[in-house]
């Protein structure tokens, strides 16, 4: 069953449209890429879906239901719903990591009490290796636990669908191994359906059964990982084999 | 490589050297300018070796522009890396409908200006909106904001605030008194120093400067923080858990500035004042308790409340006019400079209007 249904929806800037006329399904449970390259529009796509940009055109389901962005509750009910770990953290930097990850629980349930708080937020930095560090503040933090920090507070309140934009740029390999293999954890433990926008290769490969590849303003390919890798485009055989379009102009 | 053949060069042809990158290029080109008026020249690359993107841009730029020069000897490989240079055209022109005037642009110009600050004006006027919304809100509901949030800018906006306001009022105190004194004694009126400070401070000067202190200190501070929160995506993130961002972030700020006013202004209205005293004292010999007598018959406790009353409007057009700067940068770091730049000009001039508007509703 798919958890988001995209319906000839176009996104774009302003008036810009940057892709147009996707109909799509991401199934839950799933680990989804969302690949292309630089320019294409990833993340462009990724914040619609997310709620943060409203569609020029069309529109998506999200669990079945049509998501309005002209509706308070409609929003409410898709932000309650995902949780996004974004390109650069985005830990707000006054809050040290403990207060960053409590602060989806504080604001949407304020009248939980604090032991509750500090267990889930304890379990969440847990999961991601950041038990320790919970007293630090981002600026103390490195690249690649700052990333982690978001996916613990992406997490805190379990949600049904986690965002991940560009989770590996800027990270070494080894750190970079470490975030897919906890993604990886996430799909197999919690059934948890994982959006993942990046353009690193062995990311995909690791880490994806479906692929959404974007090109052209619009959708190149969307299906299972391998049958992207048995598919005779010459794009996608571009793609994969890390050459530049130009080469076979 | 294939050796190519070699063409013998005339008399006048010119012997390239074997670099042949940037400073040389621009060398020879200085050299055929200086041979503009003489027959047909020949380029000989033959000993070219050595050569970038710029010596591939100077053969595509003699090609294209004269016919008297003959170009011999390039070696396979420039001739190779020149075909690969052209591969990547320069853009055209757009077509389009045909240029207009310099009026009709100048005309465009101004208008598309005056249409951007409307639509910024609509916008800054539902963000004033939307922040009474929120702040009735918080206050009827106690949520949606950080706790302790509002007690940390309250610490910021205030008690920060005060060792500036208190040397910036009490130093304009002491120099609206020389500068009036001055006049006073002329006309032999120096007893009346003391009305006229306490008036012009506790109604004009006290909420004109605190504002401005204000917008220099607080505004800039609140725009530079939102403007980073928002670039690097702080702002999208607190949207995604579900938290409003214009109530997070906003309403402890206006609910902080409302507190700290009355303090400030109170502040300032003493110091102010004591300016006053230092020189009524210094000049007139007039002691502390006969300037306060006199300034009592002047103004009242109406002066200072308006005075109040003011400040805490210009402290909103502050965070406002802020918070609005903030959260409408783009994506780039270079515009959080820009925003904080605007943010101050911003609220200085509105504290400035609002200003004029309660001169017309008060006096």
């Amino acid at each position: 069953m798919d958890i988001i249904s995209g319906r000839e929806l176009t996104v774009g800037y302003g008036e810009v449209p940057v892709l147009c006329d996707l109909t799509f399904g991401i199934p839950a449970g799933q680990i989804t890429a969302i690949v292309g390259v630089s320019g294409s529009g990833k993340s462009t796509l990724l914040k619609t879906l997310a709620g943060l940009l409203p569609p020029l055109a069309g529109g998506f389901d999200f669990a079945g239901r049509a998501i309005d962005y002209r509706s308070e509750s409609s929003l409410s009910f898709l932000y309650d719903k995902i949780g996004v770990l974004y390109q650069g953290g985005a830990l707000l930097n006054g809050l040290d990591l403990y207060e960053n990850v409590a602060l989806p629980i504080r604001m949407r349930y304020p009248e939980m009490p604090e032991d509750m708080v500090r267990d889930m937020v304890h379990a969440s930095l847990a999961q991601v290796e950041l038990a320790d560090s919970s007293e630090k503040f981002p600026a103390e933090l490195s690249g690649g636990m700052v990333k982690r920090g978001g996916l613990a507070r992406a997490l805190v309140l379990d949600p049904d669908l986690v965002f991940c934009d560009e989770p590996s740029s800027g990270l070494d390999p080894i750190t970079s191994h470490r975030l897919d293999d906890l993604l990886l954890h996430l799909r197999e433990t919690f059934r948890m359906t994982l959006v993942v926008v990046t353009h690193e290769l062995r990311s995909i490969e690791r880490v994806a059964d479906r692929v959404l590849l974007i090109d052209g303003g619009g959708l190149r390919f969307n299906g299972e990982y391998r049958e992207m890798l048995a598919s005779e485009d010459p794009f996608i055989q571009t793609f994969l084999l890390r050459k530049d379009r130009h080469d076979d102009a | 490589m294939t050796e190519l053949p070699s063409i013998a060069p005339s008399a006048d042809a010119i012997s390239l050297p074997k670099r042949l990158r940037a400073p040389e290029v621009v060398a020879v080109l200085e050299d055929l300018h200086r041979r503009a008026g003489d027959g047909p020249l020949t380029l000989d690359f033959g000993a070219v070796e050595e050569f970038d993107s710029s010596t591939l841009a100077f053969l595509h730029y003699v090609r294209g522009r004269s016919a008297r020069l003959t170009m011999i000897n390039i070696r396979e490989d420039l001739a190779r890396a020149e075909k690969g240079f052209l591969h990547w055209p320069c853009p055209e022109e757009p077509e389009g409908a045909p240029p207009a005037s310099r009026l009709a642009r100048s005309f465009t110009t101004v208008a598309e200006r005056y249409m951007r600050q409307g639509r910024s004006m609509g916008r800054f006027l539902t963000m004033l909106g939307d922040e009474v919304y929120h702040l009735g809100g918080y206050l009827r509901e106690r949520k949606g904001v950080y706790p302790g949030e509002i007690w940390n800018q309250l610490f910021f906006m205030g008690y920060r605030s005060f060792p500036i306001v208190s040397l910036l009022l009490f130093l304009v105190g002491v120099t609206i008194s020389i500068t009036s004194a001055n006049q006073l004694k002329i006309f032999g009126a120096q007893v009346y120093l003391a009305d006229l400070i306490g008036y012009a401070m506790l109604r004009e000067l006290v909420p004109l400067m605190v504002g401005v202190i204000l917008a220099g200190k607080v505004g800039a501070a609140v725009t530079a923080e939102l403007a980073s929160m928002t670039v690097l995506e702080e702002v999208d993130a607190l949207k995604t858990m579900g938290v409003v961002p214009e109530r997070f972030l906003m309403v402890p700020r206006l609910v902080a500035i409302t507190q700290a006013v009355p303090l400030l202004v109170a502040l300032a209205d003493v110091v102010g004042i004591m300016g006053g005293i230092v020189v009524a004292r210094v000049m007139f010999q007039m002691t502390p308790t006969a300037f306060l007598t006199e300034m009592v018959t002047s103004v009242d406790w109406t002066d200072f409340a308006w005075g109040l009353v003011k400040t805490v409007v210009f402290g909103w057009a502050v965070v406002v006019g802020a918070g609005f700067k903030g959260f409408t940068v783009g994506r780039s770091a270079e515009e959080v400079g820009r925003a904080t730049t605007e943010s101050v000009v911003l609220s200085v001039t509105m504290i400035i209007i609002i200003d004029c508007i309660f001169a017309f509703v008060l006096y």
